[in-house]
């Protein structure tokens, strides 16, 4: 082959690999490059959705939402010929922003692509955002965004039913995308509270700008805006002026509880208070306190370790719901239990009558006495006032007759029945489930048997048993409404932006014990109840004399070694119940505490005039009337 | 002046259109490349100033006909000295941009000189080879034209034009080819010098040694056209960007200005080195079919009118000017598809650039020169 013919085959090669090239690109590859043209053209820019808020069962807001503004940086905007690294540094030598922080911010980002906005900063003040505006030029790639932050008109109630926000953590991250939402690092969810328990719905969706961007990283025009979701409302059950004046009240006794107690030696101190008043019919949560609590502002912007740790290592443990957190044994309310139980199980009727002969009680062939509140004997009483008086030695006798006739099971069963051992399902997170001990338990736990002892204990509500308050509130709505009783429910219904009901939550039956026990039981109990705080001789009647409202209710000290718990467990109007109301009071030494701030919140239910500011000192704070 | 009516009847017309087409092709992709569509984008003037470089371009080509082309031999060692004389003086008076010293400014021209020479070695070139005809088979022969090449490429390397200077290197391997050069001291220079680079190359990246020739940045592109993504946003910038342009283009294109990587700005030098990519963007496999298949049919045009040249130095003439264009092409259009390393030398007829459409109509009025006059019968 001559070399002139050779030429002609050089340039046929060279032109078939170009055309082979061209084909390969643009028909083979064709449409995966013009994805990356299109990646490359179009930026997307987020836009913040706000939280929902959360309002109370009137239409008072609780929770809003602030203003904020917000750093990113969008790394597909930065130019070519600069560095992340070097706009960084430029922007921390011209902001208030130090560069470590960024750097970090930036590093710890996890962008998946480059489409992706990392967040640098957040709550921007006005400074360094006129900085940043007027240093669009040399600091492409930044962008400040519209954000929200929590505004807490109250940020120092209802605390731990709000509960707080705080950013997202890996595991969460990660969580709630394989859950199928749309999560990124850097955003807040709730922590807490109803902000967890309902996060998805508070959590609105974020919107975005499509824009088309130059090769410099700036912005041409808007292609497309997928308008931002606000997150949905919460309203409550919650009446927040009865809110306000039983956290006033609570804070009040809490306060005078324990400069009392360190003024006498003689009295624990208390560590915690919890209220809890809730609707009979529904169960709706209408008031939920715990002290001691913080203050929500510390978490509106992300709350600094410091501060955290120093909530988290506080030994009274502010943090802590007492409302459902803490169990704890209930003390002589659980006679309403041991009650139910001894009715039903052993024939006893409300004028059966016991003997109390010197304030001791013995199991047969046992030589460990168990004693009743009082060290005098109380002579003849019937079962309704032995509830009214409380009187552990009837109650002994009926947990030991209950241990005879069925090992000791029966107490549990009954126990159960009233929701007592497991959670309540209202809607916070963390709820404990409490304990209700029997002989498997006891035989896991300690290795021995169910004793007589045991149960002649757990009759009175000692012992292993552990119970919330909000438990308690169950059980009393239970005994109040004959039977029945509905899961406590702190959100009444959840509204979209667009002012639609996304979910109303109706009342929900938790407990239903009407087939399982006699009405006689209950109108027994009730009775005791009643006579408790409207009888001369009952437990809690000193502090009702002259009560315009027919009030029925138990008291209970739990002893726990050292301190005792004082509890009052109560409901009201007496012939019609609508509320359910409980106060625990944490190593607060007697029930003769805790009854007057019940009857307090009823009070304020009511809209009853001579409130707490009255001159006339209505709590109880003298221990000479030391009762169970 | 050396003119005959006649000369017409031998005019093979295909070159003149191709041209022709492939101008029109380039106004249309540099008007969209500087954004002709946008306000206050300047566009006219690159326009205005790419149309003075056609029409001169032209006007070389009418004139240069009245010409033998055999005088182009006749004076060859004074266009030999005129050329080192320009290369050397652009070294030392040039202006440029990104390290180079490029050009020499003649009034309101700036003169690339290191395009002129491409021109200018393929006539010098043409005639040593011509005048060695007889030892071209021998060390002996080869040996002039090897110098002959060597020292303006040595010159175009010191302007720190790569480009140019691997242009002229493949003119002078083309042409010695042709000229029927040993090809097994062929082999050996070429394979020697790749060598010798690779060699240079390694110790430099390897045990930093100084780099002759290469400037850094030049390095940086050969490596990065190794592996665009080493640096995406740095030197590998553009063959990304280059490779999305082309294909995001695919079957029929994005439409003439609708081209984002174009219009946007993602693409770099788009009205000089990148313009190939516009037209892959913009008018997709197609547009890069037509404008490839259209330079094959030039250069093919080109193997013709050389085949029947009237004497070898027309012959060697013409294979020269083709291999300049095949170069040009394959470098380019190969660059701008991430196959060929980045070196900058822009696409004969369609890049914006005055002194290299100059040269390349030159390089076609000679061509046609030679065409018209291949009847040695006519004298």
């Amino acid at each position: 082959m001559d070399r002139h013919k050779i030429l002609r085959v050089v340039i046929l090669v060279i032109i078939i690999i170009l055309m082979s090239r061209a084909a390969y690109l643009q028909l083979a590859r064709g449409d995966y490059y013009y994805q990356l043209s299109e990646g490359n053209r179009i930026s997307v820019r987020p836009i913040n959705a706000p939280r929902g808020r959360i309002y109370d069962r009137r239409g008072e807001i609780i929770v809003s939402n602030r203003l904020t503004y917000n750093l990113y940086l969008m790394q597909n905007e930065i130019p070519p010929d600069r560095s992340t690294k070097e706009i960084l540094t430029k922007l921390s030598g011209l902001s208030s922003l130090a560069e470590s922080r960024l750097i970090s911010n930036y590093n710890n980002a996890e962008a998946d692509t480059a489409v992706d906005p990392i967040l640098l900063a957040r709550h921007l003040s006005k400074e360094d955002m006129v900085i940043i505006a007027e240093n669009k030029d040399i600091l492409p790639g930044l962008l400040v965004k519209e954000s929200s932050m929590r505004d807490y008109i109250y940020p120092t109630e209802l605390v731990h039913a709000t509960g707080y926000t705080g950013e997202i953590s890996e595991q969460e991250l990660i969580s709630y995308n394989e859950a199928g939402y749309n999560y990124r690092g850097g955003d807040f969810v709730g922590k807490g509270g109803l902000e967890k328990e309902y996060e998805f719905y508070l959590n609105g969706e974020r919107g975005a700008e499509q824009i088309e961007v130059n090769s410099r990283g700036q912005k041409i025009k808007t292609i497309g805006i997928k308008k931002p979701k606000p997150g949905s409302d919460l309203v409550l059950n919650i009446d927040f002026s009865l809110q306000s004046s039983v956290e006033k009240l609570l804070q009040e006794n809490y306060q005078k509880l324990r400069e009392l107690a360190a003024e006498d030696e003689e009295r624990s101190m208390p560590t915690g208070i919890a209220a809890v008043v809730m609707d009979i019919d529904t169960g709706g949560i209408l008031s939920s306190v715990s002290l001691p609590d913080y203050n929500l502002n510390l978490f509106a912007k992300g709350i600094s370790s410091s501060d955290y740790q120093e909530l988290v290592n506080d030994p009274l443990r502010p943090l802590i719901n007492r409302t459902t957190m803490t169990a704890v044994p209930p003390g002589s309310i659980f006679k309403l239990v041991t009650g139910t139980a001894a009715m039903e199980e052993l024939g006893v009727r409300a004028n059966t009558t016991f003997y109390d002969s010197n304030g001791t009680f013995y199991i047969p062939n046992w030589s460990r006495p168990f004693r009743n509140w009082n060290p005098v004997g109380e002579g003849k009483l019937d079962f309704v006032k032995a509830i009214a008086r409380s009187n552990n030695i009837v109650f002994y006798e009926l947990g030991y007759e209950l241990y005879k006739e069925y090992n000791g099971e029966k107490l549990a069963e009954y126990a159960r029945k009233y929701g007592l051992g497991s959670k309540t399902g209202i809607d916070l997170p963390s709820e404990k489930s409490g304990l209700v001990p029997d002989d498997q338990w006891k035989r896991n736990q300690l290795n021995v048997g169910w004793y007589p002892g045991d149960s002649v204990n757990l009759s009175i509500g000692q012992g292993s048993l552990l119970t919330t308050p909000v438990q308690i509130a169950s059980l009393i709505s239970a005994v109040a409404a004959e039977g029945l009783a509905y899961k406590p429910q702190l959100v009444n219904k959840i509204i979209n932006a667009d002012g639609e009901i996304v979910k109303e939550f109706n009342p929900e039956i938790n407990i239903d014990l009407r087939n399982q026990i006699d009405s006689n039981v209950f109108a027994a109990l009730k009775q005791g109840m009643y006579d408790v705080v409207n009888k001369s001789y009952g437990t809690a009647s000193r502090h009702f004399s002259d009560f315009p409202l027919t009030v029925a209710g138990k008291t209970g000290t739990a002893q726990t070694g050292a301190s005792n718990h004082a509890w009052f467990g109560g409901f009201v109007p007496y012939d019609n119940p609508q509320i359910a109301v409980v106060v625990f009071i944490e190593n607060g030494d007697s029930s003769a505490y805790s009854v007057p701030i019940a009857r307090e919140i009823m009070k304020y239910y009511f809209g009853l005039k001579n409130h707490h500011n009255n001159n006339k000192k209505i709590y109880y704070y003298n221990r000479e009337d030391d009762i169970e | 002046m050396n003119w005959n009516k006649k000369f017409l009847r031998y005019l093979n017309f295909n070159v003149p259109l191709a041209v022709i087409l492939l101008i029109i092709i380039g106004f249309v992709s540099i008007s969209s490349a500087v954004e002709i569509n946008q306000v206050d984008s300047g566009a006219l003037r690159f326009l205005q100033k790419q149309a003075v470089s056609v029409v001169l371009g032209l006007l070389v080509v009418f004139i240069l006909q009245a010409f033998d082309y055999k005088i182009f031999k006749e004076y060859a060692a004074i266009i030999y000295i005129l050329m080192l004389l320009m290369l050397t003086a652009t070294i030392f008076l040039g202006q440029g941009v990104s390290g180079g010293a490029h050009w020499i400014s003649i009034g309101a021209f700036n003169l690339q000189t290191s395009e002129l020479s491409k021109i200018m070695l393929i006539l010098v070139l043409a005639a040593v080879i011509d005048n060695n005809s007889d030892d071209m088979g021998y060390l002996k022969g080869m040996f002039l034209p090897s110098v002959t090449a060597f020292i303006p490429f040595v010159l175009v390397i010191l302007q720190n034009d790569l480009g140019t200077a691997l242009v002229l290197f493949f003119i002078y391997l083309v042409m010695l080819f042709a000229g029927g050069g040993n090809l097994k001291y062929m082999a050996a220079v070429f394979g020697g010098g790749f060598l010798f680079i690779v060699l240079l190359i390694t110790a430099h990246v390897m045990l930093d040694t100084p780099l002759p020739f290469l400037k850094e940045y030049q390095l940086n592109r050969l490596i990065v056209f190794i592996n665009p993504n080493i640096d995406p946003h740095g030197s590998g910038y553009n063959i990304i960007q280059s490779i999305i342009a082309l294909g995001s283009g695919r079957t029929f294109g994005k439409g003439l200005f609708a081209g984002t990587q174009n219009q946007l700005n993602f693409l770099p030098e788009k009205h000089t080195d990148f313009i190939f990519s516009v037209i892959g963007e913009e008018f997709g496999f197609l547009g890069s079919a037509v404008v490839i298949l259209l330079f094959l049919y030039l250069l093919w045009q080109f193997l013709n009118i050389a085949e029947n040249a009237r004497d070898r130095y027309g012959y060697l003439v013409v294979i020269g000017v083709m291999a300049m264009f095949l170069f040009h092409v394959l470098e380019n259009v190969g660059m701008t598809m991430g196959i060929m390393p980045i070196t900058g030398i822009p696409l004969p007829f369609i890049s914006y650039g005055g002194t290299f459409m100059l040269t390349s109509l030159t390089a076609v009025a000679i061509v046609i020169n030679v065409n018209l006059r291949k009847n040695k019968l006519m004298f």
